[in-house]
């Protein structure tokens, strides 16, 4: 096992290939996993006659399984995938900007005020107009990140200006007030309050191509961004006046990396609800495979992330007598593995 | 090469740092900054890399303003040795060191032969290639240092800032350090500023001293002329004895151990 991991370290051709396959094997269980069992074999000639536009394959089969596969598996698992590989290369950008192995996407308040929004929209009961809670809790954490930002900004003085501390700090302020705002708009909800709670609670039911192809669209744009600095990301890790005196934009390239990860949490967060401890586990255990090089750890990260959060929801969905909550899962099962690494690499 | 401060003023809101300070700085010779804590040296240094801006006054390299150069610009012209050398994430010595090439490898591209041999040849020079492989986190203050002093010796830029960059390093590899940063001044012709705190090194070891208190220039010139016991009551308020040293060709502090 060990002399594998010593072949895999430095190699992230091979790592890539590897996470793919098991990330495609992945989707194709739990495609064929559910209340309807669809064999394997049916699933990937429907897959291969879908792709290669041949209809004499879909014609063979039965419609049951064609609107199982498309309308409602595919849609899920693919949202779903994105999103844990959306939340883990924000955990990678959060970890290097604020220099902490620790951070994860929320650190900065952005799902307190993407909770903010939702509850919001949802007390208003603007739902009916379809967008209006995911647009709400989009921008609830845009206004967040920018608050918290301004607060740790300085122009005076570049060594303390959106240093970790002031941010983490700035952070903390903000969630804490956001979080009393929910509480008492909780509070003031009466009936409607079980929908905030379940929306809290995150889960990938009932997600359409529409959710999929959002988070998509903005992974791509993320990941371009993140891999394009993702070298000047490592040499923050210097410290701010060793990273500048190598040529290194530190307040440009500290602001365009927190946008970018603060915005794929954000949808992340507007198309599913809070999911914990993927940003967070993702990135910090793929680091003891690849290192701190940020060019290896974001991308393998992603496809861990997907793999990672797929495995859970098809757990919940397909598994479990009862779909309980993603979020819930994601931290009752990530929470204790993470103390468990947590305890035994940390005092080495 | 002559860098230049024009007349520099810094001050965070009412607290002044730096006051009146013009002087220049020509290549092929090694400074040195000593003044007591708190008296504006390292950012006097932090000012002439760029990373801080001067409220008033300008700074330039051969009649260039620093602040009209990119960093980019500024990093392949001035490395710095500063005293952030503490490392949250667990990369290895060669890496740290491959980050002084930064500023001559285009983004999406990988380091090519020379600045692999250049990092290796830099990692001998100042004794850490035994450790090329370690985890920079788990290595000594001292050790750190070399690492980041071979990272900045790699930019290979005319102007070296040394930031109190011995402190943590034995005698040993002081002196050692300190032949390779002369050898560098005089074959190669480059400009060296280093902040010291202990006054007898920066005495035998450099050209000129440059002696700060509160945020403006005490003395500027050869240590004859600065290092008095007069000015050494002035600036650090001890008592001493100057006198010029025979081993170490140069004068020297001692103070009484009452």
């Amino acid at each position: 096992m060990s002399i594998l991991l010593n072949i895999l370290k430095g190699r992230t051709e091979y790592l890539v290939v590897l996470f793919s396959l098991f990330l495609v094997l992945m989707i194709l269980i739990s495609l064929s996993m559910g209340y309807i069992h669809i064999p394997m074999l049916d699933i990937i000639s429907i897959l291969y006659g879908k792709i290669s536009g041949n209809l004499h394959i879909l014609e063979n089969t039965s419609e049951t399984y064609l609107t199982v596969i498309f309308d409602v598996r595919l849609p899920r698992i693919l949202t779903c995938a994105i999103v844990g590989a959306a939340l883990a290369v924000s955990g990678g950008l959060f970890q290097g900007i604020l220099l902490n192995p620790l951070a994860d996407p929320y650190t900065l308040g952005v799902s307190a005020g993407a909770a903010f929004g939702a509850s919001i929209a949802i007390l208003l009961n603007l739902s009916a107009a379809f967008v209006s809670v995911p647009a709400f809790a989009f921008t609830g954490a845009c206004t967040t990140l920018f608050l918290v930002m301004f607060l740790s900004y300085s122009s005076k003085n570049p060594s303390l200006s959106l240093s970790s501390n002031n941010l983490i700090l700035s952070g903390i302020i903000v969630a804490a007030i956001l979080s009393a705002g929910i509480s008492f708009l909780k509070f003031i909800a009466n009936e409607q309050v079980s929908v905030i709670i379940f929306w809290l609670m995150g889960s990938f039911a009932s997600k359409t191509w529409t959710d999929f192809f959002a988070v998509l669209i903005f992974l791509m744009i993320g990941l371009f961004i993140s891999m394009f600095f993702a070298r000047d990301l490592n040499l923050i890790s210097l410290g701010a006046k060793s990273a500048t005196s190598l040529g290194v934009d530190l307040k440009k390239v500290t602001i365009i990396l927190l946008v970018t990860g603060s915005m794929l949490a954000a949808i992340c967060v507007s198309v599913s609800g809070i999911i914990g401890f993927v940003g967070l586990l993702v990135p910090h255990t793929v680091r003891f495979i690849t290192g701190p090089d940020n060019r290896k750890l974001l991308p393998i990260s992603m496809l861990a992330g997907a793999f990672l959060l797929l495995f859970a929801d098809t757990i919940t969905r397909a598994v479990l007598p009862h779909e309980i909550p993603i979020g819930v899962l994601t931290a009752l099962t990530g929470g204790p593995v993470f103390c468990w690494i947590f305890k035994k690499n940390r005092f080495k | 090469m002559k860098l230049n401060l024009h007349d520099i003023f810094f001050a965070y809101d009412s607290d002044i740092i730096i006051q009146n300070i013009s002087c220049s700085f020509a290549s092929g010779n090694f400074y040195s900054i000593i003044g007591p804590n708190g008296s504006g040296k390292t950012t006097l240094l932090d000012l002439i890399s760029g990373f801080l801006n001067p409220g008033n006054g300008h700074i330039d390299i051969d009649e260039t303003p620093v602040l009209s150069l990119s960093k980019k610009e500024i990093s392949k012209k001035i490395a710095l040795v500063s005293q952030d050398y503490a490392i949250n994430f667990p990369f290895r010595v060669k890496d740290v060191v491959m980050m002084g090439r930064h500023p001559y490898i285009p983004r999406f591209s990988h380091p090519c032969g020379s600045d692999v041999e250049k990092v290796d040849k830099m990692m001998q020079i100042c004794g850490i290639y035994h450790l090329s492989d370690r985890k920079i986190n788990e290595l000594s203050g001292g050790e750190r240092q070399r690492c980041v002093f071979a990272r900045a010796l790699c930019q290979d830029t005319p102007i070296l800032l040394l930031d109190e960059a011995f402190s943590n390093m034995d005698i040993n590899h002081t002196l050692q350090m300190l032949r390779l940063v002369k050898r560098s001044v005089k074959e190669k012709n480059k400009l060296v500023i280093s902040v010291f705190h202990d006054l007898n090194l920066a005495s035998s070891w450099s050209d000129e001293l440059l002696m700060m208190k509160k945020g403006g220039i005490k003395a500027f010139g050869n240590s004859q002329d600065v290092l008095t016991q007069q000015t050494i009551k002035d600036v650090f308020n001890v008592a001493s004895i100057v006198e010029f040293n025979e081993h170490a060709q140069a004068k020297q502090v001692y103070y009484p151990s009452i």
